[in-house]
């Protein structure tokens, strides 16, 4: 009885229901949202990790690899070091077809690499074929070629496969050796051991699964060309397979990029637009690596994990980060939009483990992944891991985004249903030309609420806040195609000109809206209103639907328009204290804007905005990354509501 | 009315006895592995090492029906192909060679592992897919897989419950399949699976009790898979290092006895109510009763004359062959005569007729119709008393 007269009275005071209340509850989803976040590295909210799988039977059988596979190792290296001595370049070639060469000089490491323009050796896939012909594989190459941002990036795969003795062809495991690896060093020792195992594995008869061994140039377009032609889902500038084999079960990424002995492994597992792979390859990793082979496991960048909680909730964070912005991580990541499930093993640190015992980490790997009967699909899909023997599923971490997307959606329908009525307490009285457009709406409602001495319905004046909303959602697409059509040596004036654009932007069109754009008649308070109403319904709408896509994505989308929930048109305060108060709100947000947090960033971590816009745009022309759609698409247009709302409060 | 239901309840006590006592007359085994996929290697190599073992004590493969969901040997995992071994030291193939898998891959179902032990097959189903048990035959059951509460999974897709196992073993003893029955068991929570058996005559064990699983004993490092189960294991011990010819007098209570439940890592459990005399009766039965071949054959007495005896036979196989010559000779002199003389075929045919029935010689005749006729008069009597007395009890 007391929650039903407590209903009743909330009724009655529309002030509180709609004015503070949601305030209220807004604040509170995304406290307890962040609060959520924080507890998940607690041993009550985590879980252990398992194998889910029993086909894999990780660690089960000897590993053999190893004696006199060493000679054949050192064999290959010196081979290929031949050829390195020659003079012949590594076999990944960008060339940059706009710029001149000076202005390349002038640009850091990376991108001198990047516009490397020496000749593309042949030598080094002649090589590759020789030899994994002489061991018996069947091989194959593949030419490739993609644009983005002004810069070409060229290549040749070369792959081998080994077709199951006693199996029927119709599954696959792949295993990737990239002669640049994710972190754009020349991997000298992964390329040769993948060649050493490929000599190793012809040898045995338990393959169930076809073995293939891809030889890319680089980790960031191989893979890719190599996995789309596969599928027959490639561009034009990519050639087709002429030699495939069954549907790929699994792959692993082999890189060794120095030549003394590692301590650990490192094994990432990250996919293009926050992907992973199933949960239980990486246990299955984790599982042989430190309890068979006794080499430690250790997972995003976490080099000193001690399992304390801060240490987990690090792991969690950079694991988030990685997700959300969604590029790919390794050569692995391209695997995942095709749901192969795909990792990649560093061996990092100094230590006594050489490069055999990488080798039969990857042969157990592939016992077990041989072991399965059918694709990987009992562990989880979605996860956050928090140490390589601890994660939490979805249904533990999901409401926490939730919660964050769905203060918008509170707001959104708080606001709705405000503009249905005149609020007394409302700091804004109705003026005229509402009054003259609503008298509508009189019926027994009316009455009712004038019963209980509520206040009366108004007519919602939809036109304006739908155009503006939609116009605004629309003209997100222009910095999207801008940012990945320009050739990549205007991203950094684009940048700060989308810095000036966002701090002038909301002011004109605040000006332009205080006459109803020219277009309609005077704008009222209730269309300042409703505008914030569409646009957070749609903020919340498009992050809830997020959440269960890419968790981090919409996690950190939400906490930065956080603000946008309780930013609104400023009234009812003295004029000097109005326009400072939304002058210094406009420069907080300013701060908030994604060119600025771009920028931010970038300087945080000390990389330049041109190379991460050029990242950017060649993951969303090779690898489909979404990220920049919902930058632009989604927080910049529900951004800039909120500037133009804070900003109509000048006008 | 009494004094009858006493005499038929002492007669039915009677042939009880005698029949439990009775030796059996063949030896059947049932073996089955209910699970497929290469990661339950070892259901196949338990099934695999008791049908050696049982091979080995002198079952015939004819007597011997063998379940195998997978096949392991042919296996493209397997790294010694065409092999399957129950100890990593892998030394006996269990399929180097005589390999008869009577049921293999999707053949093993529960509907059919029921209809073979009920017989519930279609004519045209052969010899080797039947059980041919009969009321003589001491019967050996042997499933391995994974199971639960009272099921036992068959194939990933279906499975057989306590109360199905149970109403097909008595369905067997209504049929007069079986004299006596050896249940054997190794699943997880495998003691449940014959909490319900209600047909008499049935030993059962299993590996495990309820809420309990059944380890795998060991892998293999080369295999990459765990080659046998512990409860399996110790029982196979026992029989390959105890009972080492067909002629073994260790009992059940000595396999039963081997059971270590710190190696075995559950705990086993033995059924004997079913069996009559329980579990000193049950005891003593030898293991070579279910495990090995022990054929008995009745042997007689060479000089009887009684009726069926052998001399008797021999008599009237002599007459026979007096009586088809004398016959032959007959048709021979038809054929000559009748290429002289058409018209005397009338005559020989009528001579022909002459040859009536032959009378026995034997002096018995007379004892015979008077045991005849004392059957009749016992017959007429018990009728006629129970007439008189039923009426007098419903009087």
């Amino acid at each position: 009885m007391a929650l039903k007269s407590a209903i009743r009275d909330l009724r009655n005071k529309p002030d509180l229901l709609f004015l503070r209340l949601p305030n209220l509850v807004s604040l509170v989803c995304i406290v307890v949202g962040v609060v959520w976040l924080l507890l998940l590295p607690l041993n009550e909210y985590s879980r252990r990790t398992y194998i889910s799988e029993n086909a894999l039977l990780p660690g089960q059988v000897h590993a053999y690899f190893t004696g006199s596979e060493q000679n054949i190792f050192r064999g290959y290296k010196r081979e290929i070091e031949g050829l390195l001595n020659e003079g012949a370049e590594p076999p990944a070639r960008r060339e940059d077809t706009t710029l001149n060469p000076t202005y390349v000089e002038q640009q850091d490491s990376r991108m001198a690499y990047m516009v490397d323009v020496a000749n593309m050796s042949t030598e080094y896939p002649k090589k590759l074929r020789s030899i994994l012909q002489v061991a018996g594989l069947k091989v194959a190459t593949q030419k490739y070629e993609y644009t983005s941002a002004g810069i070409t990036h060229q290549g040749e795969n070369v792959y081998g496969i080994i077709h199951a003795p006693r199996g029927d062809a119709t599954e696959a495991i792949v295993l990737v050796a990239a002669w640049r690896t994710a972190d754009d060093e020349l991997n000298l020792n992964g390329v040769t051991l993948a060649l050493t195992l490929a000599r190793y594995f012809r040898r045995w008869s338990l393959w169930s699964k076809d073995i293939i061994f891809l030889f890319t140039p680089d980790s960031k377009s191989g893979t890719q060309a190599w996995v789309d032609a596969y599928h027959d889902l490639h561009p034009a500038s990519v050639q087709p397979l002429p030699l495939k084999s069954g549907a790929l079960q699994g792959a692993v990424v082999i890189e060794y990029p120095f030549e003394h002995r590692f301590h650990s492994l490192h094994i990432v597992y990250d996919g293009v637009n926050g992907q992973l792979p199933n949960l239980d390859l990486f246990n299955t990793a984790v599982a042989i690596a430190s309890g068979q082979m006794g080499i430690g496991a250790n997972l995003q960048e976490m080099w000193d994990h001690n399992d304390s909680y801060e240490a987990r909730l690090q792991t969690i964070l950079r694991g988030m980060a990685k997700q959300g912005l969604g590029y790919a991580t390794g050569a692995h990541s391209s695997f995942m939009p095709y749901h192969i499930d795909a990792i990649t093993l560093q061996p990092k640190g100094q230590g006594w483990e050489d490069e055999m015992a990488l080798g039969r980490t990857i042969e157990s790997l592939c016992r077990s992944l041989n072991n399965l009967l059918e694709h990987l699909h009992q562990s989880f899909f979605f996860y956050l891991l928090m140490e390589s023997q601890r994660f939490v599923s979805i249904g533990t971490y999901l409401p926490s985004a939730m919660l964050i997307a769905g203060n918008f959606t509170i707001m959104a329908i708080a606001l709705w249903m405000r503009t249905g009525y005149h609020l007394r307490s409302a700091p804004s009285e109705p003026r005229t030309p509402q009054k003259e457009q609503n008298p509508a709406p009189v019926t027994e409602k009316t009455e009712q609420t004038a019963r209980i001495s509520g206040p009366p319905v108004v007519e919602r004046l939809l036109a304006l806040p739908l155009t503006l909303v939609t116009g605004l959602h629309l003209l997100g697409l222009v910095p999207l195609w801008t940012l990945n059509t320009l050739s990549h040596q205007f991203f950094t004036s684009v940048t700060y000109t989308f810095v000036v654009v966002d701090v002038v932007l909301p002011l004109v069109l605040a000006a332009l809206l205080s006459n109803g754009l020219g277009l309609f008649s005077p704008i009222v308070p209730q269309q300042y209103l409703l505008i914030k109403s569409f646009s957070l319904l749609l903020l919340g709408l498009c992050l809830s639907t997020l959440a269960t896509l890419n968790f981090s994505l919409s996690f950190i989308i939400g906490l930065l328009c956080a603000p946008l929930s309780f930013i609104g048109r400023l009234q009812g305060l003295s004029a000097p204290l109005r326009y400072g108060l939304a002058v210094f709100g406009l420069v907080l947000l300013n701060l908030l804007s994604p060119p600025t947090i771009l920028l931010g960033a970038c300087w945080y971590f000390g990389v330049s905005v041109e190379t991460v816009l050029t990242q950017a745009a060649f993951g969303w022309d090779v690898w489909g990354m979404w990220t920049q759609v919902v930058v632009w698409c989604v927080w910049w247009p529900a951004w800039l509501i909120g500037c133009v709302l804070l900003g109509s409060s000048v006008f | 009315m009494k004094m009858l239901l006493r005499f038929l309840q002492a007669f039915g006590l009677l042939l009880l006895a005698s029949m439990a006592t009775a030796e059996h007359t063949s030896n059947w085994a049932v073996l089955v592995s209910t699970s497929r996929f290469w990661f339950n290697y070892r259901h196949l190599a338990n099934v695999l090492s008791l049908y050696r073992t049982v091979k080995r004590l002198g079952i015939p493969d004819s007597q011997i029906i063998l379940m195998l969901p997978d096949d392991m040997a042919c296996n493209p995992r397997n790294a010694f192909p065409g092999t399957v071994y129950s100890n990593a030291d892998r030394a006996v193939d269990l399929y180097g060679d005589n390999i008869e898998v009577d049921y293999r891959g999707y053949e093993v179902t529960v509907e059919n592992f029921i209809r073979l032990l009920t017989d519930r097959l279609d004519e045209d189903v052969p010899r080797s897919k039947r059980l041919g048990s009969d009321a003589g035959s001491n019967v050996l059951v042997y499933m391995t897989g994974h199971g639960g509460d009272q099921f036992l999974k068959f194939q990933d897709a279906e499975e057989i419950g306590a109360w199905d196992l149970a109403d097909a073993f008595g369905q067997m003893w209504e049929k007069k399949r079986y004299h006596e029955l050896l249940f054997m068991i190794d699943t997880c929570q495998a003691n449940t699976m014959y909490t319900h058996f209600y047909s008499p005559n049935i030993i059962a064990t299993g590996s495990s009790e309820l809420d309990q699983s059944s380890y795998s004993h060991h892998a293999d490092n080369d295999v990459g898979v765990a080659v046998i189960d512990r409860w399996t294991y110790y029982v196979l011990e026992f029989l390959e290092t105890q009972v080492t010819s067909a002629t073994s007098k260790l009992n059940l209570g000595d396999l039963f006895d081997s059971y270590d439940e710190s190696k075995i890592h559950s705990q086993p459990g033995v059924r004997w109510d079913l069996f009559p005399g329980g579990e000193q009766e049950g005891r003593l039965r030898t293991v070579v009763d279910f495990f090995g071949n022990v054929q008995n054959v009745e042997v007689e007495d060479a000089n009887a004359t009684d009726p069926g005896s052998l001399k008797e036979d021999l008599a009237e196989i002599a007459r026979l062959v007096e009586k088809w010559q004398k016959r032959d000779a007959e048709y021979s002199a038809i054929l000559n005569s009748s290429q002289i003389n058409k018209d005397q075929h009338s005559v020989h045919l009528a001579a022909r007729k002459t040859v009536g029935p032959t009378r026995m010689v034997d002096g018995g005749s007379w004892s015979k119709r008077l045991v005849g006729v004392s059957v009749i008069g016992l017959c007429s009597a018990v009728w006629v008393a129970g007439l008189y007395l039923g009426r007098s009890v419903k009087a």
